[in-house]
């Protein structure tokens, strides 16, 4: 560490990467040279181990500390706590060896019962850890903006929006959620500046991710990815426990004392590390109140032991290889993320499957992390480089449940996003004025054998014989790989109400309610927070509005558009004087309604001036209702774009001088903080009719 | 309703070149892509949102070959034939045989029969898919209909034998 930082309290704000891992978690961040850099703490260590710990009275323990807690009390520290998140109560990972006690077996959240006669859902543990990466970032960066989170690629609906959850109630805006295969290719191309194509090998604690990347000129695009949310390291350290105990006289698979499971792991995973340096080493179980057991360990006895969980990634390898559509030989290079590809087995796998030698010379261990502070620098950093773009697919096919149980499929796996895909259903009874659906989320034919992601009940359809009712669902998968759902009933043009019924997770009013908890004064203290950030959005709005109306001033088609416009950002600018942060939000929605033809004029351009010259394409889009996609942006309904004719050459030209400078501005745009607005909103459900 | 070729600037004919198809893609996403847009007024954000699906969409579409042929034929203004659309009953019976024949080697587990049955089906994919450039181009668009038709179940056979071999392993080839 050299020079002294001095903050400037009038510089914006630093936008942070953060690595959620199973394992450990790391914040990093962008330099103002450019160089992504991981943040230590006050020990001089990146690596903050994903472990929480509460005791019986004060603080909660986070970290390092935490970890020393774990045998001594090893139902009131949880570790690896990433593998509960976004799951039921009722889970099988529940059921695996280790030494939590949980406070019920069914519902739509993991409840932990730890000490304090507490229980705690996985949200506000992950919670806890990222509060304190963003601690270090603080004491590290002065103020912190927003934070790009990773998870792993192939985390489902639930789980994303778990780890959203987590973020928010830590206090964290979230910029983007970022694949952590992506992340790590990021990182890579960055440094090597080579186009190519390369896959991914992510094998860490908990989760396993493959992902096939291809890198084109500063365009990262992902084409095809796989993997499994619960195989990784951890599943390492329990076939090796097992043995452990069944050498020290105890049945694995038996009721186990909490202390000795959690001290079985500790040494087995203990053992795995020696390990991959020496061919025999002495794994050592402490557990209290019992002798102490030592056993002799060897590399060729690990590998037998390791070996099944290392062969699981085969077929899911293969799989997201044909997906991709890019043979084998294509392969340029394959890159090895996550803490267990350390284990020499792991990278001989890897070595023969894709018949390359694994790159590396990034630490594994940091380098998901550094892709993510690059990425919210690109999103929100004030950085020199705009040449970059990601584009990742959805990692798990949607579908809907159908008669009989069967799942159609609307959204396939490893579509590009953002997405959308169109489903028309009708009524089978007379005067039905709603139904259910199912929205699943997974592989197989059935949709008892998918994910349930949630049951949407939509309600009024006009009364109609049965069949005659037109009810076209559109589904969109923003850049988060989030999902959102409209309905619309085509006879009558009607918008029917979608309410989202998410089949795992805490429900708004939940989060609502920790985060009052969390603040001494309670919902006073919400309120104003609320009203702040719906203050600093507004500005940030009425900025890139008013530059936006300045620069393109030609594309507003006639004194009414201007007029219109004028009048909300008018009503904007009144509701922020005022104390009503919901009056805010909706001023907001209606400039944006206002705005909205003039924005979809400048996008055509950009598209024109993209396909140089050509004659523009009819972007005829009727995306109902994109909240849930970017919950404080409003409603809107799309308007027809119209054709435009072939344009002169000149004045295609004009075109691409005028989006150039537009685009400046708009990166010239001040960014304060973007802060997330949690509104009751937030799940998709659609608004009132006006 | 505008279709995935003029959304990608791309011409109207069947046999695209797939690194053009690729290269469209992301220049547009260069320029239309929502992160580009990170500190511009939500309109335009929604807007690019917006563009964004559409020019996945139409990449998701001309990148395979049926989707692409089906939007070929309905941008080119051929409307469906219910007479036309049935399978040929010498394809069904073809289909029939090949599937009775994937289940017994793979229940055999006979990995060089699967790969054979695979290979034949592929070949005559290859086949129709060099048949149907040619109706395309010869503007025959009933016949190029009948040939979308075959090619989905030769498609269909071989993400079946795909599936295979993901699931046993023993199956599994490179």
């Amino acid at each position: 560490m050299a020079l002294l930082q001095i903050n400037d309290p009038a510089a914006a704000p630093t936008p942070i990467g953060i690595d959620l891992g199973t394992t450990n978690s790391l914040v990093a961040y962008v330099t103002t040279l450019g160089r992504p850099t991981a943040i230590f703490d006050c020990d001089g260590e990146a690596l903050v181990p994903s472990v929480v710990h509460y005791p019986e009275a004060g603080e909660i323990v986070v970290g390092r500390e935490a970890q020393a807690l774990a045998i001594a009390h090893p139902r009131d520290t949880l570790v690896s706590v990433k593998r509960f998140m976004g799951r039921g109560a009722g889970d099988a990972e529940t059921r695996r060896l280790g030494p939590y006690r949980f406070a019920t077996d069914e519902g739509p959240v993991v409840r932990f019962a730890v000490a304090g006669g507490r229980v705690v859902t996985p949200v506000e543990a992950s919670a806890e850890i990222l509060r304190t990466l963003k601690e270090n970032a603080e004491d590290e960066l002065g103020k912190v903006g927003g934070a790009v989170i990773t998870v792993p690629a192939y985390f489902d609906d639930a789980q994303r929006q778990a780890t959203k959850d987590a973020a928010r109630l830590a206090g964290l805006e979230v910029l983007r959620l970022l694949n952590e295969p992506t992340a790590a290719a990021l990182a890579y191309g960055l440094d090597s500046q080579k186009n190519g194509t390369f896959v991914v090998y992510d094998l860490g604690g908990g989760t396993f991710d493959v992902t096939v990347l291809v890198l084109d000129d500063g365009v990262f695009q992902v084409r095809a990815t796989g993997g499994d949310t619960q195989l990784g390291g951890d599943d390492m350290d329990r076939a090796i426990a097992e043995t452990l105990l069944s050498a020290m006289g105890e049945d694995p698979k038996g009721e186990l004392a909490p202390s000795l499971v959690r001290a079985a792991l500790d040494a087995a995973r203990a053992a795995k590390h020696a390990l991959t340096d020496t061919d025999e080493t002495v794994a050592r179980v402490a557990a209290p109140g019992r002798a102490v057991h030592e056993q002799t360990l060897t590399r060729s006895a690990l590998d037998a032991l390791i070996a099944p969980v290392v062969e699981r990634t085969a077929p899911t390898c293969r799989r997201a290889l044909r997906d991709s559509g890019i043979a084998l030989d294509a392969i340029d290079g394959v890159i090895l993320v996550g803490g267990s590809t350390r284990v020499p087995l792991v990278r001989r796998f890897v070595a023969e499957m894709f018949g390359k030698t694994p790159l590396d010379s990034i630490d594994p261990d940091q380098v998901v992390a550094l892709g993510a502070a690059v990425q919210a620098d690109l999103l929100a950093g004030a950085g020199p480089r705009k040449d970059v773009l990601l584009l990742d697919v959805l990692p798990l096919s949607l579908g809907i449940e159908t008669m009989g149980g069967v799942v159609e499929r609307i959204l396939p796996r490893n579509t590009a996003i953002p997405a959308g895909a169109k489903q028309t259903f009708t009524t089978y009874a007379d005067q039905q004025t709603g139904f259910e659906l199912h929205v699943v989320q997974g592989e197989r034919e059935l949709a008892a054998d998918c994910r349930s992601l949630a049951r949407f009940t939509l309600r009024g359809i006009p009364p109609m014989p049965a069949g005659m009712a037109r009810l076209e669902l559109r589904f969109a998968v923003d850049a988060d790989g989030l999902l959102a759902v409209t309905a619309k009933e085509l006879t009558t043009g009607k918008e029917t109400n979608v309410d989202v019924k998410p089949s795992y997770g805490l429900t708004d009013t939940e989060i609502e309610q920790m985060l009052i908890d969390a603040y001494e004064h309670g919902e006073s203290d919400v309120a104003r927070r609320n009203l702040a950030e719906q203050r600093i959005e507004a500005e940030r709005i009425l900025f890139a509005t008013e530059q936006a109306v300045q620069v393109d001033a030609a594309l507003i088609e006639g004194p009414e558009e201007q007029a219109a416009i004028d009048a909300a950002i008018a009503a904007v600018r009144a509701a922020v004087l005022g104390e009503d942060h919901r009056a805010i939000a909706t001023r907001i929605e209606l400039l944006d309604h206002a705005a909205k033809a003039f924005a979809g004029r400048r996008m055509d351009r950009a598209i024109r001036v993209a396909l140089k010259g050509r004659s523009a394409s009819e972007l005829a889009r009727e995306t109902d209702h994109a909240r849930g996609i970017e919950p404080h942006l409003g409603a809107e309904r799309a308007a027809e774009v119209a054709v435009q004719d072939e344009r002169s050459a000149e004045v295609a030209a004009q075109d691409e001088r005028a989006a150039e400078v537009a685009a400046q501005d708009d990166r010239a745009a001040v960014s304060d903080a973007r802060a997330e607005v949690p509104t009751t909103e937030q799940r998709g459900a659609a608004p009132r009719e006006s | 309703m505008e279709n995935p070729f003029d959304i990608l600037g791309l011409p109207l004919r069947f046999d695209l070149d797939p690194q053009d198809i690729e290269r469209r893609y992301r220049d547009l996403q260069r320029a239309v892509h929502p992160d580009r847009h990170t500190n511009a007024a939500p309109s335009t954000r929604r807007a690019a949102l917006s563009g964004a699906v559409s020019v996945s969409e139409a990449y998701r579409t001309l990148r395979d070959d049926v989707s692409r042929a089906e939007a070929l034929l309905s941008a080119l203004g051929h409307r469906a034939n219910p007479e036309t659309a049935k399978p040929e009953p010498e394809l069904l019976m073809e289909m029939m045989e090949l599937r009775e024949s994937l289940q017994e080697a793979r229940v055999a587990g006979d990995a060089r029969r699967v790969d054979g049955l695979r290979s034949r089906v592929a070949a005559e994919r290859d086949t129709t898919l060099a048949e149907l450039t040619q109706q395309f181009v010869a503007v025959e668009l009933g016949r190029a209909a009948a040939l979308v038709s075959r090619l989905r179940y030769y498609r269909r056979f071989l993400d079946e034998v795909a599936g295979f071999e993901d699931e046993d392993t023993h199956l599994g080839s490179r």
